[in-house]
């Protein structure tokens, strides 16, 4: 009726607060942003379609600036992405976003960067997953043997049930006694 | 299936015994249909295990309000789809398990608070975006019942407080101040250093509020409200108020005013028509006002003046203790346990807000020197061992040196300032001075240049000789530290010594003026002309030494391609120097704020700009630090520091209000022995049943049991932990031995499958070679 343009319904913007951590405002933040990615792809209004089938490709998403630097950006884009190969509907990027924010509990933090660490989606976090961390960290400055060092000694801290590889269980674990794990694992909008 | 069918709902507090329960009642489901594919493949058994099943139980367990019908019904889900893993692709899977995650609805009716409670739980749950909406969709459309009646009240009330919450902290959020200069800092220093920023504008909103509190029931009373009495003027001549009451001493104050001098002079040094404002203590009247005379309401001036200052010093400590409270908790629950040292680094330690492409290299370049000396730490470890015995002596004996020369220098400079006091006291009257004003100035400014420049060069000198003592590289910023806060608070502490020294007499006694005492008329007004006159110049000098001094460094680091320029003049943006600044200033403002009610205005003014200058030094003047600042630890010093200064400070302040006499020709407090007196009356005059009360609390019949009380309820606590802790270790190696022994069974489980498989293929050649005889015979016949 009035002259504003509106982003969303206020059903759409319901939802999307009892859904994610975001308030308003910040709901209306991240749609902005997802905007500057593709101006042209992405509408000014969203409609629950668009919301869901307007897809970002996941080599424009890593130039974003909050992505850019941080050597897991494929894998991010991967572990929220709906189709499962990168590229992220709006929604998808608003739920990244809010796992990422401050107000997200440890609980489902720990849950994602469990998915994110294991790049060979087998459910833990074998030697393989460990030295691919390894080596997006430290951008493979490591020599071999010291990294096979790292990794021999990160098992030997973490496993409990002596398989050699983490769960999701010895993971949370550990995480929950990492003093900066929840400021660390941090995008802020 | 056994135990598919509904469930009650079980108390928390049977944890071992539903598990060992379990263990010996259940069959576990599914059991008949594996066997055929532990033939095909043993080590598929560990994926049937209930415990690698576990994700799924513990989401279901959690978001399970009433019964626990789910958890079966989800692990059930689960072991059948793990059974028929290979045929699903991925995708139609991960819906199948994520499809199990959500209540089955048709077996519980719910109410309407239940819905809503899930429909809050929403956000937690681990499932992608459309599953949620679905699921909101869902219970949204689900029958419910209505609540009736008390319950129906209660439900609604919780829904308002969630929905003030809700506004409260979305207001919250929109007076977010200065959000893209912390995400500037963040994307090249990571969030140890934004800490630091977030300390800035927490100290400047805790100041805000000080002052609005001042302002409120202080200076706007003070301004607008009139005596109810009216007060007896200063007769000369007569005996009741003659030239040693309060009356003439007063007039005799106000009356006074500096030679006319530049209004800015008047303004920086706090003096002059500045000096008579409510800016200090000295205006404010010792009557009790006239708020409404008809009603017959009074305000009694001087209890509101130190209610407030109590007040505003219960905040702050309220304000402090909530902040570090929180910190506490979590080092608390991380400080059982062993360190986890490379899971953190490869979990937690790469910071997901840099956006800075330098920053970044700078952060991959920590984290691989890190992981490097972890390797090597070991080494180190045993170097430091067998360190031989003449160098631990050499060793040793530097650093008691080194102590002994830090405690000398904090001495001298203790001294000097004391010096300086002194001289630049005794030497204002003299006429030569008194005469040029450039010269006065510097006079009257003199103290406070001096305690900020030894501010300044004191620590760069500590810098040095830490180096000396060959600590690690926590211990030297915490040694550092100390020695500076220990500089800091210790020159505070030689100025009010200065001070005291000088009030010990009043100018204006109750027999006639006092000629030979040296103390200015009111006192007070001078403690926070002092303090104002620190403030500024310190500020001032952030300013100066940040612009004038570091700017060129900075670029001169930048730009040159000279490596000894370059390595003189880098900086690294050097937290706890910066975090004691700025305690510095808050120290400041709450020591003089009962003497001066301007000064937490002025802090809130600092701390603003402050922000800006800090934010440069950060930006232009420094580059990342390689030592990796954690929020976490950079949360706690802060506290920590500012909790030691407020403690430090409210010892000389305490011991001022209750000792020490106001002086009488100015301020709330005139005539009184004490400013804690007016308490003491107020008190008195209260109702007698609430003095009784009070009373009662410091007679030893309540005091002695109150004391023996607290320390048994103290002892029970400590036996608790210390029992818990126990208890902690024990789990611990129980399920270290609880996975050996599951190793240990899928292990021969295999080997046992395998020989079975292995019997069964000798049972089929032997058969077959059989069958092949036996034809080979019937077709030779």
């Amino acid at each position: 009726m009035g002259n504003k343009l509106v982003t969303f319904t206020e059903e759409q913007l319901d939802d999307y607060q009892d859904c994610t951590f975001f308030t308003r405002k910040e709901i209306l933040r991240v749609h902005k942003k997802f905007r500057e990615l593709q101006p042209d792809v992405v509408p000014r209004t969203m409609t629950r379609e668009d919301a869901v089938h307007v897809r970002v490709p996941r080599d424009v998403l890593e130039r974003l600036p909050e992505l850019r630097e941080n050597p897991f950006k494929t894998r991010i884009c991967e572990v929220f992405s709906s189709d499962g190969k990168g590229n992220l509907s709006f929604e998808d990027f608003l739920d990244m976003l809010s796992i990422l924010s401050e107000h997200a509990p440890r609980d489902i933090k720990v849950y994602y960067a469990f998915k994110i660490y294991d790049f060979d989606n087998d459910q833990f976090l074998g030697p393989s997953d460990l030295q691919q961390t390894l080596r997006l960290l430290t951008r493979s400055q490591l020599l071999p043997e010291e990294m096979n060092q790292v990794c021999e000694k990160v098992v030997d801290e973490c496993d409990v049930d002596a398989d050699g590889r983490l769960s999701y269980m010895e993971f949370e674990h550990v995480i929950t006694r990492a003093p900066d794990f929840l400021s660390t694992f941090h995008i802020r909008i | 299936m056994s135990g598919g069918e509904r469930k009650v709902k079980r108390p928390r507090a049977q944890g071992w015994e539903e598990a060992g329960g379990e263990f010996y009642q259940e069959s576990y489901p599914g059991c008949d249909a594996d066997l055929d594919s532990m033939h095909q493949n043993p080590s598929n058994i560990a994926t049937l295990l209930p415990s690698k099943q576990n994700r799924t139980a513990t989401y279901s367990k959690k978001y399970d309000t009433k019964g626990t019908v789910r958890r079966r019904t989800a692990s059930r889900n689960q072991c059948q789809n793990t059974i028929r893993r290979p045929s699903m692709t991925p995708a139609a899977q991960a819906a199948n398990d994520l499809g199990a995650l959500l209540p089955d609805l048709s077996e519980n009716l719910s109410n309407e608070e239940r819905t809503w409670e899930e429909i809050m739980q929403i956000k937690a749950m681990p499932v992608s975006m459309a599953q949620k909406k679905e699921h909101k969709a869902k219970l949204q459309s689900q029958t419910k019942l209505r609540l009736q009646g008390i319950e129906q009240l209660k439900w609604q009330r919780r829904k308002m407080w969630q929905q003030l919450k809700k506004s409260w902290s979305e207001t919250l959020a929109k007076m977010n101040i200065w959000r893209h200069s912390m995400k500037e800092v963040e994307g090249d220093f990571g969030t140890g250093v934004v800490a630091y920023f977030l300390f800035i504008r927490w100290l400047m909103l805790l100041n805000l509020g000080i002052c609005c509190l001042m302002v409120v029931f202080i200076v706007l009373p003070a301004l607008f409200l009139k005596p109810a009495e009216q007060p007896q003027e200063c007769n000369l001549s007569s005996n009741v108020s003659g030239p040693g009451s309060i009356e003439c001493c007063s007039a005799q104050y106000a009356n006074s005013s500096s030679e006319a001098e530049n209004i800015v002079i008047q303004i920086v040094q706090g003096r002059g028509i500045v000096e008579h404002t409510q800016a200090f203590y000295g205006i404010y009247p010792n009557a009790v006002l006239d708020l409404n005379s008809t009603a017959g309401l009074y305000y009694d001036m001087p209890l509101a003046y130190i209610s407030v200052a109590l007040t505003f010093m219960l905040i702050s400590l309220g304000a402090i203790v909530k902040s570090a409270a929180k910190g506490f908790k979590e080092r608390l629950v991380e400080g059982e346990g062993q360190f986890y040292q490379y899971c953190n680094i490869i979990f937690s330690s790469w910071d997901f807000c840099i956006k800075n492409e330098k920053s970044a290299n700078i952060k991959h370049k920590a984290i691989y020197y890190e992981i490097k000396s972890s390797l090597e730490s070991e080494r180190i470890e045993e170097e430091r061992i067998t360190r031989s015995k003449e160098e631990r002596f050499k060793l040793f004996s530097v650093r008691i040196l080194v102590n002994v020369a830090v405690m000398i220098l904090l001495c001298g400079a203790l001294y000097l300032i004391y010096a300086v006091f002194d001289f630049s006291a005794s030497r204002q009257n003299e006429t030569f001075i008194a005469e040029n004003e450039l010269l006065r100035l510097l006079f009257e400014f003199l103290p406070s240049l001096c305690v900020v420049g030894l501010n300044l060069i004191i620590p760069i000198i500590l810098g040095m000789m830490v180096r000396l003592e060959r600590y690690s590289p926590v211990l030297v910023i915490r040694m550092t530290l100390m020695r500076t806060v220990l500089l800091r608070l210790s020159s505070l502490g030689v100025v009010l010594l200065s001070f005291y020294r000088l009030f010990k007499c009043d100018p204006c006694k109750s027999e006639g003026p006092d000629a030979s005492c040296k103390a200015p008329e009111c006192w007070e007004t001078h403690v926070g002309q002092q303090f104002y006159k620190l403030m500024l110049v310190d500020f001032l000098s952030h300013i100066a030494v940040t612009f004038i001094v570091n700017l060129p460094r900075g670029q001169l680091a930048k730009y040159s391609r000279n490596s000894v320029i370059t390595y003189l003049c880098e900086q690294q943006f050097d937290l706890p120097k910066h975090v004691l600044d700025v305690v510095y200033i808050q120290t400041l403002c709450w020591l003089g704020s009962f003497f001066a009610p301007v000064l937490p205005l002025l802090a809130f003014v600092i701390f603003f700009f402050m922000f800006y200058i800090k934010k440069f030094a950060c930006l232009v003047n420094s580059k990342p630090s390689t030592i990796p600042y954690r929020a976490s630890r950079s949360n706690s010093l802060f506290m920590a520091v500012l909790l030691l200064s407020f403690v430090v400070m409210i010892l000389p302040l305490g011991y001022t209000i209750a000792e020490w006499p106001p002086s009488r020709s100015c301020g709330p407090f005139r005539g009184q022995t004490t400013v804690w007196s007016v308490i003491v009356r107020t008190f008195l005059s209260s109702p007698l049943w609430l003095q009784h009360i009070v009373f009662f609390f410091s007679t030893a019949g309540f005091a002695v049991p109150a004391f023996v009380t607290l320390v048994l309820c103290l002892y029970y606590f400590y036996a608790v932990s210390a029992a818990n802790k126990h208890m902690v270790i024990v789990l611990k190696n129980q399920l270290v031995l609880e996975g050996r022994d599951k190793q240990f069974l899928l292990h021969r489980l295999s080997t046992i499958i395998k020989q079975q498989q292995e019997h069964h293929k000798a049972l089929r050649a032997a058969a077959q070679s059989a069958q092949m005889n036996s034809t080979d015979i019937s077709s030779s016949t």
